[in-house]
């Protein structure tokens, strides 16, 4: 991305430039305005305490929408993430010996086996997706809805409407617990942020991705196999949802039906209002860095100011309808400054 | 019957117009009577088809005077066109696929009920007597889609008529028609004639045209050079005239004989035996040898284009390919990349990242070769850097943005991403369509560079002189099927054009 600033534009090149970085620009100019909109509306928002909050709020929402910036640069989407989630959250419970309280017919396993079979389910259910979306050629919108009834189907059946409490130490301790005051689940997020944004700057595959996401034709004609950069963004993408699951599950304290339905509007939210294009091939994880604190700074904040309660969802509605006309918005600007150059 | 005493149906006089600053016709004169077949032809370009969308109503901004039935007239559209009687057939078919025949027949016509429902029966039945009428059997509630190509033509040329046309444009009707559905075409056309009605015929077709029409016109450089009744001239004078022999210098460039320098005992690298991709080509058979470059040229709709993608594993086909005399299965592109099968498409668009710098451009096809798993992005400038200047690209260098680029050094961007390691079969499709004379010459001068290196080339053109510039064989491709091969003797132009 940063070579796209430095390079030389023929006419008018600033206003070019801002033109060009529309979708950069845009999602930061609001994280700015949100943020000394609620430190001058409120006392309690400007505090040490309240930001740790927030990356707390925004650390299960950031791990899912990790694996859908791998999937929305290559120009597809998964309705699925909340639900893998859930059912991967609810197997490592499953799995896991409960108190007897608790009226599910469980397996109780060893931890280790209880995580890698929960992993290994999750990376089936993208498997799945991979081989609907890449093979039979479903269109990913439709491929994961039906993904989403599935894992949802499978939660159901785990747990027969009960819940669950224990998970595994480990998922336990990431989920839960703290090192050095610092939340385990803020430094998983912050980890997964930077290995991503890693992979998709410094790797072949992550080149692969962004040329997928520019142009699916001309990466096939060079030779790019092109299903299968689909097919592993969309297994990324189920895997992510796993670890948030497991995660999340430890972080709510219970496993249940439903508890991250949310979550999928959420991680699509970050990743589109930090300006990734939907169009594929534009963006990244520092956008959905961005858009994470947009959104964890609204959710908060509006917590912190004198507003109806019942207002909030709307406003989280309208900014997300903004963000979405600015990101098809600054695609078209993209196109007519290319169209000038040619 | 073409009859020269009546006054013409359809008359133009000294029609001009141009494109923004090219003229692309120049004072034509063009008459039809009523009854008669009118074949049109000319190299692209000549100017048949802008004189055709001038009378179809398309281009409306024109010098000159149009009259229809001795009256002046001045076509703002298309829909003007049709109220007069000027119906366009036009090569891409203008059906919907997914709708019946019926509807297709009825197309922004439907009949109405009186409560201002479609009236599906009227519309079912007369459709039906309509087709019956033109000899098409059809069952009116099939979906067109499903239908062969040639009858969905029919249909079409069914729509305009019953719309009301008494002239009919008919664009490369033949070029996606197998020989039956041809004549199936021309007995329509015959019978339709007999009703009084006038067809327009623009065809590359030379053997159609002078079988179906009463008249020819010969268009070159955007004037008419010739009209004469089909039954005083033969191929070898239209062919002349299209490419403008008698011309000392023209007659030079054009029908000047070019040596074909074909290399009979070099290698064999790849083989192609019994490709057959439906609907586009069928049992094509053909040998490219290390060092050679092998031309095929068609018109638009013969199959070369299709052909070339499937070598690329681009579009499946059923055959047997092999390399260096091992069988490949090309189930995706990948697999033909990594077997050392490179290929260049006629659209730069479909092939480039146009808001990418150019050495991402360059590095794409090759990156596996510069890094197991991290990026070097250092290689690859260097790399860029080495095509720019070895192919003379145009640029500030090589984190400049693809779009920034001209038409011409975007094509040898395409070139680039292969000859950094350098394939065994090099495919090209259309590689100076649309190019300057300036960056032609740089093209033909990579590719022989190309070649000299052992590399097997493959040219893929509708235009001939593309494939006369660059090849050392040529094969012709005529409605999916090789028809001729010109090789280790002398080729030109009109012999080439005479083939296919």
């Amino acid at each position: 991305m940063s070579e796209t600033g430095t390079a030389v534009v023929r006419r008018g090149s600033a206003r070019n430039w801002v033109r060009g970085q529309m979708r950069n620009i845009a999602p930061f100019a609001t994280l700015i305005f949100l943020f000394a909109f609620f430190a001058a509306a409120s006392d309690s928002f400007l505090t040490t305490a309240n930001f740790s909050n927030i990356l707390n709020q925004i650390s299960i929402t950031a791990i899912i929408a990790v694996g859908l910036t791998f999937v929305i640069l290559c120009a597809e989407i998964d309705l699925s993430v909340a639900a893998i989630a859930n059912v991967t959250g609810i197997a490592v419970a499953f799995f896991t010996l409960q108190e007897s309280y608790v009226n599910i017919a469980n397996l109780p396993l060893p931890g280790a086996f209880a995580i890698i079979l929960a992993l290994a389910i999750c990376a089936v259910l993208g498997l799945v997706t991979a081989f609907g979306v890449t093979v039979i050629g479903i269109p990913s919108f439709i491929m994961t809805l039906a993904m989403m009834q599935i894992a949802d189907g499978m939660s159901a059946l785990f747990v027969r409407g009960q819940i669950a409490y224990a998970v595994p130490g480990p998922i336990q301790t990431l989920g839960a617990g703290t090192v050095l005051g610092v939340p385990w689940i803020v430094i998983m997020a912050a980890l997964f942020l930077l290995v991503a944004h890693l992979v998709l700057t410094y790797t072949r595959f992550g080149r692969y991705v962004y040329m997928v996401g520019g142009n699916r034709e001309a990466a096939e004609y060079s030779g790019v196999n092109v299903k299968f950069i689909i097919g592993a963004v969309m297994v990324i993408g189920a895997l992510c949802s796993g670890v948030a699951g497991m995660l999340g599950v430890a972080y709510f304290g219970s496993a249940q039906q439903n508890e991250f339905t949310p979550y999928l509007l959420d991680a699509i939210a970050a990743v589109v209002v930090g300006g990734t294009s939907l169009f594929g091939g534009r963006g990244g994880i520092p956008n959905t860095i961005v858009g994470l604190l947009v959104l964890g700074v609204l959710n908060n904040g509006l917590d912190h100011v004198q507003i109806d309660p019942f207002l909030k969802v709307l406003i989280r509605g309208l900014i997300l309808l903004a963000a979405l006309i600015i990101n098809v918005y600054a695609q078209k600007l993209r196109s007519q400054t290319e169209a000038l150059g040619d | 019957m073409a009859d020269g005493s009546d006054t013409p149906l359809l008359e133009m006089i000294g029609i001009s117009k141009s494109f923004g600053g090219v003229q692309a016709l120049r004072d034509v004169d063009f008459s039809l009577y009523p009854g008669e077949i009118h074949g049109l032809v000319g190299e692209n370009g000549a100017g048949k088809s802008t004189t055709m969308k001038i009378i179809a109503g398309v281009h409306h901004d024109y010098e000159g005077v149009m009259k229809i039935d001795g009256k002046e007239v001045h076509f703002r559209s298309a829909r003007d066109a049709l109220d007069a009687g000027v119906g366009m057939v036009h090569q891409e078919l203008s059906i919907v696929p997914d709708l019946t025949v019926a509807e297709n027949v009825f197309l922004g016509a439907q009949p109405l009920t009186p409560l201002g429902t479609v009236d599906w029966k009227r519309m079912v039945r007369e459709s039906r007597e309509h087709l019956s009428r033109l000899g098409i059997a059809v069952d009116p509630r099939m979906t067109i889609g499903e239908l062969p190509i040639g009858l969905q033509q029919l249909i079409e040329i069914a729509r305009v008529l019953s719309s009301g046309a008494r002239i009919i444009i008919l664009d490369e009707p033949t070029s996606a028609l197998s020989p039956p559905e041809v004549e199936r075409l021309f007995a329509m056309l015959r019978k339709l004639k007999t009703e009084g009605k006038t067809f327009v015929f623009i065809s590359h077709f030379l053997d159609d045209i002078l079988n179906i029409s009463d008249k020819v016109t010969i268009f070159r450089n955007g004037r008419k050079v010739l009209t004469s009744p089909v039954a005083e001239i033969d191929k070898r004078r239209v062919i002349e005239n299209m490419i403008g022999a008698g011309h000392r210098e023209l007659e030079e460039s054009y029908t000047g004989e070019i040596r074909l320098d074909t290399k009979f005992d070099a290698p064999v690298v790849m083989v192609a035996e019994g490709l057959t991709v439906e609907r586009a080509f069928k049992d094509v058979s053909l040998k490219v040898r290390a060092g050679e470059v092998l031309g095929i040229y068609g018109f638009m709709g013969s199959g070369q284009l299709e052909l070339a993608r499937a070598l690329f594993g681009k579009i499946r086909a059923e055959g047997v390919i092999s390399l260096e005399g091992k069988p490949i299965r090309l189930t995706r592109t990948s697999i033909a990349r990594d077997e050392g099968i490179a290929f260049v498409p006629e659209s730069r668009r479909a092939m480039l990242f146009h808001h990418e710098p150019l050495f991402k451009n360059m590095s794409i096809s090759v990156l596996d070769r510069i890094s197991k798993w991290l990026l070097k992005p250092s290689s690859e400038r260097r790399i860029a850097e080495g095509h720019i200047q070895n192919l003379r690209i145009r640029t500030p260098g090589p984190n400049q943005l693809l779009g920034n680029l001209s038409g011409g050094n975007q094509q040898k961007v395409a070139l680039a991403k292969w000859l950094t390691h350098e394939p065994k079969v090099l495919i090209l499709s259309e590689p100076t369509r649309g190019m300057d004379v300036g960056a032609k010459e740089d093209v033909v001068r990579i590719v022989r560079g190309v070649r000299d290196k052992g590399i097997g080339v493959i040219v893929v053109s509708t235009e001939p002189e593309t494939v006369l510039s660059l090849a050392d064989r040529i094969l012709v491709m005529k409605r999916g099927e090789i028809v001729r091969e010109f090789a280790g003797d002398t080729v030109s132009k009109d012999r080439l054009l005479e083939a296919a």
